[in-house]
């Protein structure tokens, strides 16, 4: 899969989960940046990305990503 | 806030930023909302808490990391409770081996639990509302017996208002929940009872039992709290909390809403003679149910 593919999706994703249309995610964005991107969001951002990509994290995955480009460098390495 | 007077608490916060920014968003939250009261209290656990773990050699970065890692568990078990619409663990068996007779795991979560119990507002508002209940009966209390007391942070509360005048047995499964206790209660009026509780019988009845966060830990509720009703005298009164959609690597009994625990709660004998519960986000109800945020349930229990 292509990364920009992923990404994309990731956006989707995101402003689906936290209700935010105008979202733009690039690879340097960080949970800075996204006001309602925290600890309760998260959980529920991995397990729609899991769904979407049909792919499952480790423990230490879900905690390691700093920014966007991490997680989507990571979803490409499973697929 | 007093800068100097808060400076461990900034501390945690700080490390808690650099090593976690996700969670360091809730806790920053979380601080905000407190007031004075809080942090004079806070200030007055922590300078207790950092002595013992300087007795055992231990740095306070150290339970930061406890902390840190519960939360990385509590994120994975949330992870599949999402996926699955269940906890992993199903069989007190199971969670025996893996958490109460591991003393590594039991370490962390009990460090990490301690320091979650001045981190999280949900858990001191409810640490409030027990301090409320026990000063309203403190005066009936001769026999006081703690389920599952872990960190031991309840007794103590319970020893300082009570005047440490009663008599205080404390139950626990897990030799290292009843080590960390006997570190953090220094009182040497309690009797540390290293027990299953179901196998725990005593000589005597209790007039106040508190039980925090245990119900979800077992199999059969209904038969835990009856067999709390048999150890508490006909006039006595049970504390209890329990939460609601909580994914722990300990928790095996999923209660959906509050009314799923009074249901356990009057078929095991009880009426409900007070409650206070409340969500572990600080967010409008609607959004609360949306994210199926948990709850946490606390009951004064009485003999029906
Ligand atoms: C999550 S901790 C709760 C600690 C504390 N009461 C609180 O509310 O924060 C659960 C505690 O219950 C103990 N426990 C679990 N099952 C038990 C059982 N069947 N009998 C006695 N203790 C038990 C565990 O060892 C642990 O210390």
């Amino acid at each position: 899969m292509e990364r920009n593919e992923i990404l994309k999706q990731v956006n989707a994703i995101f402003v689906d989960i936290l209700d935010n249309e105008s979202l733009v995610l690039t690879d340097s964005t960080t949970a800075n940046d996204v006001e309602d991107w925290d600890s309760l969001t998260h959980i529920h951002l991995v397990v729609a990305i899991e769904k979407g990509f049909a792919i499952r994290f480790s423990s230490q995955e879900i905690q390691s990503w700093n920014n966007i480009g991490e997680l989507v460098d990571c979803i490409a390495s499973k697929k | 806030m007093n800068q100097e007077q808060n400076s461990t608490m900034n501390y945690i916060v700080d490390q808690i930023t650099v090593k976690n920014q996700l969670h360091s968003k809730k806790i920053i939250k979380n601080l905000a909302k407190f007031d004075e009261a809080y942090f004079n209290r806070a200030n007055d656990f922590l300078k207790r808490y950092v002595t013992l773990l300087q007795n055992e050699g231990k740095t306070l970065d150290y339970s930061i990391d406890c902390y840190l890692q519960m939360i990385a568990d509590v994120n994975y078990e949330s992870v599949q409770f999402f996926q699955t619409g269940e906890y992993t663990s199903k069989s007190f068996d199971e969670v025996n081996q893996r958490v109460y007779n591991n003393p590594n795991v039991m370490e962390y979560y009990m460090h990490g639990l301690l320091l979650s119990q001045f981190l999280w507002t949900h858990h001191y508002d409810i640490l409030l509302y027990f301090n409320k209940i026990i000063n309203q009966n403190a005066a009936h209390i001769n026999n006081y017996l703690e389920v599952g007391g872990g960190h031991g942070l309840y007794i103590s509360e319970a020893i300082g208002i009570t005047g440490a005048k009663a008599n205080y047995d404390l139950v626990d499964i897990s030799k290292s929940s009843l080590d960390i206790a006997k570190r953090m209660i220094s009182n040497d009026k309690v009797n540390y009872i290293l027990s299953d509780v179901f196998e725990y019988f005593p000589e005597h009845k209790y007039d106040f039992i508190t039980m925090g966060e245990v119900l979800e830990h077992v199999e059969d509720p209904v038969a835990l709290l009856k067999k709390l009703n048999s150890l508490l005298s006909d006039n006595g009164k049970l504390f209890i909390t329990t939460p609601t959609n909580a994914p722990a690597i300990d928790h095996i009994f999923l209660f959906r809403n509050a009314d799923d625990i009074r249901k356990v709660i009057h078929e095991a004998g009880f009426n409900i003679e007070n409650e206070f519960s409340i969500y572990s986000e600080d967010m409008p109800a609607e959004k609360a149910e949306k994210y199926k945020v948990s709850m946490m349930y606390a009951g004064v229990l009485v003999k029906k």
